[in-house]
């Protein structure tokens, strides 16, 4: 399935804007971005991003084996949000560079551990994680508990339109 | 590849600029007079994905400006989408065109993998219903129409627009363009020199305005100034102007659409599944 990811340059500007401020004790920021999706056939799927979630600085857990771990708090207030307002979450955090980023081996252990999670309260919408640099984009989504899909393409809409395709074997197809 | 050839002309538009229109999937709502126009620019420009809706077959009517059809297709009554697909294919024979005969409403999957759809279709509600569907699914929403007004006995005044919206930024609504006085009077005096007059020229000028538009859209040739453009043509007078009307209606960031107003509310995946095969 071809997996588009779209939102406007304004939003992932103040996404990129959050993710980039320091924590008191963690490495790296993460958040969520809520999306909404529609489906063309069986073979297109379009996520379009809705609203940022960012993570409290309590929300945190002082793990120094991780970039940033999130606290239980955290993810149940991102359960709550999927369930409450009818939308697929998706877990960001962003690399310090520019140039296609890729998850880490932690980041693709983790993900496993709570992405499912989502399905119990939303099980109709596509939940995942994306991982930015400065200009660019990696991610992969969640079809069910079980079916894991790259994201193929990004596309930032503004002034200028920016499609990113993510060519296969270019690192992260290799991984879901 | 879509689009091979040799763009040496037109390498100012960026150094990605040939990969990038070879990427670009483009929906034109409409492919009579002005999208059809529009249809062939972008095949010459090199744009490699094409999805053409529309539900009409050609008629008499439409050779006095429909681009690339001729006296056999009259004949043929051939759908304007083959004729679209056809002109498309005689400049960019590796293109990928896929079309559409039917209503937009009924061929929205052809719009929503999109990166820009292009609006060239009559009446002011139709158009309301085609950029809210644009935003919808969130895309930039680039739309061209022209109108034939009598003024007086045997003197009409023949103007047009372009306008280019895109999600996040005023709307046609929030521009001044779509009142409700107009979407209230339309079905009475949408033009009055006939039904739905339309010249050659005029609609290729549009086209060509909206042609421009997504190419400063896609490329780095040329920042866009605003977050939109409304461009009037005067048509008696051949000359082309930036409207001031948004200057007059634009009131803040628009209203009209919200993130709620996004993507398919009844999308269900879980619906979609096949079911794993039984051990």
């Amino acid at each position: 399935m071809k997996t588009i990811f779209r939102a406007t340059d304004r939003f992932l500007a103040d996404v990129r804007q959050d993710l980039a401020r320091p924590h008191p004790f963690a490495a790296e920021r993460v958040g969520f971005v809520s999306v909404r999706a529609t489906a063309a056939g069986d073979h297109i799927l379009v996520l379009l991003a809705a609203d940022y979630h960012p993570l409290a600085d309590d929300e945190y857990v002082d793990d120094v084996t991780v970039g940033a771990m999130m606290g239980q708090e955290a993810i149940r207030k991102a359960l709550e949000l999927a369930m409450m307002r009818s939308v697929g979450m998706i877990h960001v955090h962003m690399h310090e560079h520019r140039g296609r980023p890729h998850f880490s081996k932690i980041d693709l252990r983790e993900q496993i551990k709570f992405v499912p999670d989502f399905f119990k309260v939303r099980r109709e919408m596509p939940h995942g994680a994306v991982v930015f640099s400065h200009d660019s984009a990696n991610g992969r989504i969640w079809l069910d508990r079980d079916t894991i899909v790259n994201i193929s393409e990004f596309n930032v809409v503004g002034r200028r339109l920016s499609i990113d395709v993510v060519r296969p074997g270019s690192g992260l197809d290799r991984l879901a | 590849m879509t689009a091979q050839g040799d763009f040496s002309r037109q390498r100012f538009l960026g150094e990605d600029s040939e990969k990038l229109l070879a990427e670009a999937r483009v929906a034109i709502v409409g492919v009579g007079g002005g999208g059809s126009h529009i249809a062939q620019q972008l095949a010459h420009v090199g744009v490699g994905h094409f999805r053409l809706i529309d539900p009409q077959d050609i008629e008499a009517s439409n050779l006095n400006r429909l681009v690339g059809a001729t006296e056999n297709d009259v004949i043929c009554s051939t759908p304007k989408v083959e004729i679209a697909k056809r002109v498309i294919q005689s400049v960019r024979p590796l293109a990928d065109v896929r079309v559409s005969k039917s209503e937009w409403q009924a061929a929205a999957d052809l719009l929503k993998d999109a990166h820009v759809v292009f609006g060239c279709i009559d009446g002011y509600r139709q158009r309301m219903y085609l950029e809210s569907a644009a935003r919808r699914f969130g895309l930039p929403y680039i739309d061209i129409g022209m109108d034939v007004t009598r003024l007086a006995d045997r003197h009409y005044a023949v103007a047009g627009q372009m306008i280019s919206t895109r999600p996040g930024g005023p709307c046609m609504r929030c521009l001044g363009f779509l009142t409700q006085q107009r979407l209230d009077r339309e079905e009475n005096d949408y033009a009055d020199a006939g039904i739905n007059p339309q010249v050659v020229w005029t609609n290729g000028t549009l086209a060509s305005l909206a042609v421009g538009a997504f190419v400063r859209l896609l490329t780095p040739w040329f920042d866009a100034p605003n977050d939109f453009d409304w461009l009037e043509l005067d048509g008696n007078n051949q000359l082309v102007s930036r409207s001031r009307q948004p200057e007059y209606s634009i009131k803040g960031p628009c209203g009209h659409f919200s993130a709620n107003d996004l993507g398919d509310p009844f999308l269900d995946l879980s619906a979609r599944r096949v079911p794993k095969e039984q051990p």
